[in-house]
């Protein structure tokens, strides 16, 4: 028997946490975890668009970090080296580059299904970063490129750790909404279909590899955006951010998190960037190893991720049952 | 000339390395990428016992080897296989021991890069093509070769290799004949990782031993096994060698892009023939 006070705590309850965890806890934390903070937005907006196609679509990918710099690098260029300056011309730029190349590398990639892909996107953001680090007098060799000036959104706005923070932080919200009006229509549907059986898909008529190709578009689309925040937020690009190891921490957020939720990666996100703050705090020359020790407990241990627990969790506390 | 025959020398070291990354994944499905670490651990176990104690080589190698022996014991028993068939996780769990084993190495042996060194009666050179050519490199391809005859026989001659064969054609009417495929699967593991450890050992004549060689490592093994066909020993042999050519020459006339062209050959081989040169179809 449902009581009055259940309904509205269970459809706003989650939305309240969010804003009090993203809007106005980091107005009280002290500037050095306010950045942080942005950090943990802006790895929380690339793990969600890893999820569209890892979660979603059933496509493993070892190399969506080269989104991430592709659109992190387009636009440091843009503002470093070509002389542009409005957000509102950079973004769309920036943002059009990276459809683009994920345009070709989806052309590659998606000739191939499980291990094959995983292995073709790892080999084509790799030669990203052969690329990045052998061009050096355009993409600053292995330093990258820096001095990266705040966004020029057309408006006064002192830009201090706060205001960059809540510039992450809409950025989050616009793509997490965008992301769920993604995978709620119809066409994310048939990506779950995709990912649940391929020829079932295939045989009801669907164009399965448009599909695929579409979604991993989307998702190179809203990495790039989290590529672009990054710089503004970081005012330094460098390989790492191509690498392997932004590729598989998305990995990580998105199976810690839960896989196919988006709000999952949302909690990985949080759950990785404090682990990463409290050992480089605690433990700073060991937090590799304790970054490596909670891929390994957390796979080992967790392999469906987070989600599954909370929501059951959820559940008992909201209506006193397990069951939904 | 000397570019291909450093090329090959290189390619053999990439054969050694690649052939137990290649097995463990035709064997068990497993993309084992702290392959490269164990490579790295297996160099740094073999400077310890060479240099730092003037134990005998060939010692040091064994050594390394069953260092990294130990090791994948433990990432085998005590972690993949409680997520048999996960292939993200698998991807995942073995990406986090880079990071455990990388700052372990780091510990323990500091982060002093090892020049490389080789045994006093390998430590010569003898005239070729009008410069010296160190005899160490001689001994690296003939390792490889012993390497591919041996594991050929394995694979080949055995009823090991029999049952290995049977188990990458079809797991399910293998272990339906009585076979304990568990066990295979198991020993091919340890086999893997020591073939990685003494590959570092092997190895640590040309590149010594730092904390960046386990990534690069990997990254040339997936290349390796990718052009060469994943889970084939004599595509492993192919693609160490094209490998290892590519990058001899590239470095040469092409300094600073020999990766990229790593990459290029690999990403146009998934595109023609996913496969690998002498791969075979894999069945999930």
């Amino acid at each position: 028997m449902a009581q009055t006070w259940q309904r509205p705590v269970a459809r706003f309850g989650p939305y309240v946490a969010a804003a009090l965890l993203f809007l106005i806890l980091p107005a009280l934390l002290p500037t050095h975890l306010q950045s942080v903070w942005s950090r943990l937005v802006i790895f929380a907006i690339f793990a969600i668009s890893l999820d569209i196609i890892f979660g979603y679509a059933g496509l493993i990918s070892l190399g969506h970090s080269a989104f991430f710099g592709v659109g992190g690098y387009a636009n440091a260029l843009l503002l470093t080296k070509l002389g542009f300056e409005s957000f509102w011309i950079v973004t769309p730029i920036a943002l059009a580059i990276t459809v683009a190349v994920a345009a070709l590398f989806g052309l590659i990639a998606l000739r191939v299904t499980r291990m094959y892909f995983l292995l073709i996107t790892f080999a084509l953001s790799q030669m990203l970063v052969a690329v990045v680090n052998t061009w050096r007098d355009v993409t600053g060799g292995a330093e990258g490129l820096f001095r990266i000036p705040h966004p020029d959104l057309g408006i006064s706005i002192a830009w201090n750790s706060i205001s960059l923070y809540y510039f992450a932080c809409i950025s989050l919200i616009v793509c997490f909404f965008l992301m769920m009006l993604v995978v709620k229509s119809p066409f994310g549907l048939s990506l779950q279909g995709i990912r649940e059986s391929e020829p079932r898909m295939r045989a009801m008529g669907y164009n399965v590899w448009l599909h695929k190709y579409i979604a991993y578009i989307i998702s190179a689309l809203f990495a790039g955006v989290a590529g672009i925040v990054f710089t503004y937020h970081n005012t330094v690009i460098s390989p790492w951010n191509l690498g392997l190891e932004m590729s598989a921490l998305a990995l990580l957020i998105c199976i810690l998190g839960g896989r196919g939720t988006l709000w999952g990666p949302l909690i990985g996100a949080v759950v990785i960037t404090l682990i990463e703050y409290f050992s480089s705090i605690y433990l700073p020359a060991r937090w590799p190893l304790v970054l490596g020790g909670s891929f390994v407990l957390c796979v080992a241990l967790l392999p469906k991720g987070i989600a599954p627990y909370l929501q059951r969790l959820w559940n008992r506390l909201i209506y006193g049952s397990a069951k939904n | 000339m000397l570019t291909a025959l450093s090329g090959v020398s290189f390619g053999s070291i990439l054969f050694l390395v690649a052939s137990g990354f290649s097995l463990i994944f035709g064997v068990m499905g497993v993309l084992n990428l702290t392959h490269g670490v164990l490579y790295m651990v297996g160099a740094y176990i073999g400077w310890t016992l060479a240099i730092q104690h003037g134990h005998n080589f060939l010692l040091a190698i064994v050594a390394g080897g069953v260092g990294a022996a130990i090791i994948g014991l433990i990432l085998d028993q005590g972690f993949l296989r409680r997520i048999h068939g996960m292939l993200a996780q698998q991807v995942l769990l073995t990406f986090g021991f880079i990071y455990v084993l990388t700052n372990l190495c780091l510990w323990y042996w500091g982060a002093l890069p090892r020049a490389p060194f080789t045994a006093p009666t390998l430590d010569w050179s003898f005239p070729l093509a009008g410069l010296q050519y160190p005899f160490a490199r001689v001994v690296i391809t003939l390792i490889g070769i012993a390497l591919a005859v041996f594991l050929w026989w394995l694979q080949s001659k055995t009823k090991f290799g029999m049952v290995i064969r049977a188990g990458m054609n079809d797991k399910e009417m293998t272990v339906g004949l009585g076979i304990n495929y568990g066990i295979v699967a198991a020993a091919i593991f340890l086999l893997g990782c020591f073939l990685a450890g003494a590959a570092g050992v092997v190895g640590s004549q040309l590149f010594g031993a730092h904390l960046g060689l386990g990534q690069e490592i990997l990254l040339f093994a997936v290349a390796v096994v990718v052009v060469g066909g994943l889970g084939s020993i004599p595509g492993a042999l192919v693609g160490g060698l094209v490998t290892g050519l590519v990058v001899s020459f590239g470095t040469v006339l092409l300094p600073g892009l020999a990766m990229f062209f790593v990459y290029l050959v690999m990403i146009v081989v998934l595109m023609i023939r996913p496969t690998g040169i002498l791969g075979r179809a894999i069945t999930d």
